[in-house]
Parts: structure tokens; sequence; C-alpha cells
């Protein structure tokens, strides 16, 4: 019997009532792994898994997490423990400490079950771009569409029904994007609500440590877990922490949603817009009410260039380190230092990586800066303080992750800049802009295949947002999705 | 700002300490030229130039002073285990004074 594709709190009433073990689902959690045709994993851990699991005999019932197995994305610091990164430039680094969520994980008595692929260095969003290739939606067993990025491998593992509970980063819209394609639940927090120590650093302005779950109970759940201050790492928050499974179910009487007109007016696929009028419906029916607002569209055709400078400028600082001496593969070098650092980074990025790290180092050059970088911020500032006014009047903003269910590989969007943009496919990136708590989940499927929405709040009213989300995920039942469940 | 040229996005690459190959930096070249259209319309945006700039996304205060406890620091076999080539506790790397 297979277990896996239930969510955390199912399995975790399992294994209370004895009627299933840590070891049995670290066992089954490892062999499909090993199994898995989607190319989801750097790193399967089957010894340390299942040594672990053994570990755990006496359930414990106020734990959730106690022997839920899971995947953690491959940028996550795991001592002892290969962390590639996905690129080949840390292909052989093996970090000497624990991030800040593995350790809480840890602590709960989760089983990591192995790392998963991504976009090298979490820099982009197609999972086509990490040194093992290209890991593939398990909706789609032709491989010819994707499942998005960057933490392609972690949305992987929990829609292909490996384990209910993966880590993922999010600095562009690197989970709720993904969340959409693997019709998952994928949340990112209000920036500075977990802390990011031992996340390795892409652009720490808008980077977020986030997750997939197959329920918004679950991710409440999950966020209830890895919340809270970390002197480790500055930027994290000094608010008190809070239940966010308190008054989930208390529902959205009164509730005020905004759509914002030009996002949803750029969105043409049917089957989307059909799910997403019902979803309207639905949420007024619970008592909510919807309006579509207007919004400045020059603001919203900056999101994509101001994300590209920011992002690409504060990556060319932080990956400076990689310099094939400290850590990262020798390639050679005779002469000089610089000799070395040149040959280990000219064969240990990808062409997109070096691409981005001019685009940023050149923005910050002194003479460039005034136009491409500091205006950038600008646009992010002017974005955020816009947004802002929208909740002074309302709770959430609510819209489509993606304007076509389907990304194919071939002639889809992709990560080279493009003069063709679409707003619906780059707005979540401004849940990074302004830190704002911002959730994907299931509102439809075309022919089997799934696709999300998208809820996003003020910054620090992600308990809020929890609830809207869990009356929007009753209205559409669509929950506890996984590829065997859909396709059966 | 500076004309985008061929040239100067080698020699942007070769300070960043890596090499691209000539299609790359086609590539780029054409990247630019989308990014600084798109950055144009940026700077049309009525009140953009009024604007703050935003470095983070919302204030994000440190107001307290560490204990002055004493830490263990990382053993330095763990520092050093990372590295490809280390010699008596320390990283080899060639002459930089001959």
């Amino acid at each position: 019997m297979s277990y896996l594709d239930k969510n955390i709190v199912e399995l975790h009433n399992l294994l209370v009532e004895k009627k299933v073990t840590p070891l049995m689902l670290a066992t089954e959690a490892i062999e499909k792994a090993k199994k898995d045709p989607n190319n989801a994993f750097e790193t399967i851990l089957e010894k340390e898994a299942l040594e672990f699991a053994k570990t755990l005999v006496e359930p414990e019932k106020d734990n959730l997490f106690w022997g839920i197995p899971y995947v953690a994305k491959d940028n996550f610091s795991t001592k002892d423990i290969l962390t590639t990164a996905s690129s080949n430039i840390l292909k052989d680094y093996v970090p000497v400490f624990d991030a800040t969520v593995i350790k809480k994980l840890k602590e709960a008595k989760a089983v990591l079950i192995g790392k998963t692929t991504l976009d090298e260095l979490a820099m982009g969003g197609t999972g086509t771009t990490g040194h093992l290739g290209t890991t593939y939606n398990p909706y789609d067993p032709e491989h010819k569409y994707m499942v998005g990025g960057s933490s392609c491998g972690s949305a992987a593992a929990v829609a292909g029904g490996i384990v209910p509970f993966a880590l993922g980063s999010d600095t562009g819209d690197s989970i709720r994007k993904p969340a959409s394609y693997a019709g998952l639940v994928g949340y990112k927090p209000t920036w500075g609500k977990i802390s990011r120590y031992g996340l390795f650093p892409f652009a720490p302005s808008l980077d977020h440590v986030g997750f997939f779950t197959r329920s918004v109970l679950d991710a409440a759940y999950s966020l209830n877990l890895l919340q809270g201050k970390d002197y480790n790492d500055s930027t994290s928050s000094f608010l008190p922490n809070e239940d966010n499974t308190e008054d989930i179910d208390k529902g959205i009487e009164g509730m005020k949603i905004a759509v914002l007109k030009p996002i949803i007016n750029s969105v043409h696929e049917k089957v989307i817009l059909d799910a997403f009028d019902k979803t309207v419906e639905g949420l007024r029916k619970a008592g909510a009410i919807v309006d579509y607002i207007d919004f400045d569209e020059d603001l919203l055709n900056a999101i994509y260039p101001t994300y590209m400078v920011i992002s690409c400028a504060e990556a060319t600082s932080n990956n400076a380190n990689l310099d094939g001496i400290k850590f990262g593969p020798r390639i050679g070098g005779e002469n000089t230092y610089q000799e070395v650092m040149m040959k280990a980074r000219t064969a240990g990025f990808s062409e997109l990586i070096k691409r981005r790290f001019v685009i940023g180092s050149y923005s910050l050059f002194k003479d460039n800066q005034k136009y491409l970088f500091l205006r950038a911020q600008k646009a992010r500032h002017m974005i955020v303080r816009k947004i802002n006014e929208v909740f002074e009047t309302y709770d959430a903003i609510y819209l489509p992750c993606v304007a076509k269910v389907r990304n194919p590989f071939e002639g889809g969007y992709s990560d080279k800049l493009s003069s063709t943009y679409l707003v619906a496919e780059n707005h979540l990136a401004i849940g990074n802009f302004g830190g704002l708590p911002s959730i994907s989940l299931p509102i439809g499927l075309d022919n089997k295949f799934p696709f999300d929405s998208n809820l996003t709040a003020k910054a620090h009213e992600d308990k809020k947002l929890l609830r809207i989300a869990y009356a929007l995920e009753k209205i559409t039942s669509l929950k506890d999705l996984s590829v065997e469940k859909v396709v059966k | 700002m500076q004309e985008i040229t061929l040239e100067l996005l080698k020699k942007c690459a070769n300070n960043l300490m890596f090499d691209m190959k000539e299609t790359e930096y086609e590539t780029l070249l054409h990247e630019f030229d989308v990014l600084t259209k798109q950055m144009d319309l940026i700077g049309k945006i009525q009140g953009i130039d009024d604007e703050e700039e935003m470095t983070f996304p919302f204030p994000c205060e440190v107001t307290y002073l560490r204990e002055d406890e004493p830490e263990e620091p990382l053993p330095r076999e763990d520092v050093l285990r990372n590295a490809k080539d280390v010699v008596d506790g320390q990283i080899r790397l060639p002459k930089v004074v001959l």
C-alpha cells in the first residue's frame, strides 16, 4: 500500500495510531526516489534516512513532523551532506553546518530523504539549467512541458508522490510558479519570518525560504514549525510567532479581495479564466467582497526588468566567493591565483549564470548605476508603495499564477531576456519586492494537468492569508493532489 | 551610461574572473538591448526620479547587542575540508612573489 500521496496531517495520524512507522515511510520514499523518472534528485540519502527512521520508535502525538519524510532543495546547507546548488562549481561541496530550517526539521524528527535539483544557483525559472540537466514535470510523461523553477526538484518530488513536504527558496517566484505547474500549495512567507541562515544567497533583498505542501493546513503547520527569530540571520524578524492554524477555518465573511485588472486581462487561456471566475464566485458566496481594480500598467511592465537588474546585481556580489580556492573544483592554473579562479569560474558556471553576472556587474558600474541599478530600486519602491496602497483597502490580492497551464520546453517561456513581455507570467515577483506573504494553490485541471492561482497579502499578515487560502481550498476541493491521484 | 559593446562585455566578464564563448557574448549583447529599452520605459514613468531607492522590502531594525559570550569557532580541519590543495593547514596557491 502506498502512503506517500497523503498529506502531513494524515500521515501524522497514521503514525500516532501506529498503522505505519517512520521506517516504512522512509523506505517507501527512498524506493520511489530511486525510481523517479523526472530527474528530481541531486542526492538520495538512503543510508542516512533509513538509519534515522529506525531510531524513531515511539510516536510523538504533539509533534506533527515526527517521522515525516521530506526533501530539501540543494541550496540549503546540510552538514556532512553534499550540497551542490545544481552547479558544477559546487559539485563536490560538503557543508560543515546545517541551515536553520534543516536544524528545525531535524529537531522535529522529520526524515530527510534527499536533496533536490534546482536551476543552477536558483537563478532560473525553467528547471533546465541545473548541472544534472532538465527536471521534468511528473504530470507530463512525454517530457514536453516544464515543471518550472528554480525549485524544480522539490516540486517534482511532492507532485510525484515521493514526499508530502519539500523545502524550496523563492527570489522571484521560484516556489509559487512551479507549484502551479505541479498542482501543489507553494508558500513564501513574509520576508524575515523564516530564517535564511544556511540558504545559499542569490539576492538577499528578495530571497525567501518557503515550501511545497499538498494542503493549506499543512502549509500553516509548516510555517508554525519553521518561523521564528534567528540570531544567525540579521534580517530575521523580531515579531512574535503566531499559531497560523488558529482560526484558519473561521471563514472569510466581510474580507475584501482585489483582482488587478491589467493582469487578469493579460491571461487569455479560457480554462484558466473559467476556473478563476468560478473561484471568484465561490469567494463571494463565502462572504468575501471581490473587486476588480485598476493598477498602473507601466508599473506592472516594470516588474521583470526591475527584478532582473536588482537580482543580477545582488547575485554578482554574493557569488564572488565561488572561486575554486576555498571550495569548488581546482581546474588548473599554474602561474597565478587569478588563473586558478578564472579557470574554476569559466568551467564552473553555465552560460545563463555568466550572462546574469555580467548584467549585474554592469548595472553596478559607477557610470551605469543611476540608469540601471538605482532606477530599478526606485521602480521597486514605487511598485511596492502602490501595492501597499491596495492593502489599505483590501485583505488580499487574488490572481492566476501563470498565463498558460502548460509551458513547453520548445518555444515556451525561457530564461533569456525577451521583448515579448507577459505581465501574467511575471507578476509574482511583486511578493518578493515587498517581502509579502504569498501562496499558490490549485484551482483547476486541464485534461489532468493542474494549475494554481495565487493570493498575496500585506507584510506580516501570513495568518490572515492562510485563512483566506484555506477558504479558497474548500471552494475548489482541489487538495492533496499527486500524479497518482489525478491520473487515476 | 557607457555604450555597450562586445569588447566592454568581454572586459566585464574578465573582471568577474570568467570567460565566455563568442556566441554567448552575442546573446548577452541582445539581452542588453532588450534590457536598456525596458529601463528606458521605466525612466518615463511619472515621478520615478523622485522616488527613493528601495534596498530592503521594509525597514529591518537590528537594535540588540549580542551577549559577550565566547564561542567555539569551526575547527580548522572542517574549514579546510572543501579546499582541494591544502598543505600544513593552509590552502596552497601559485606564488604571488617570485
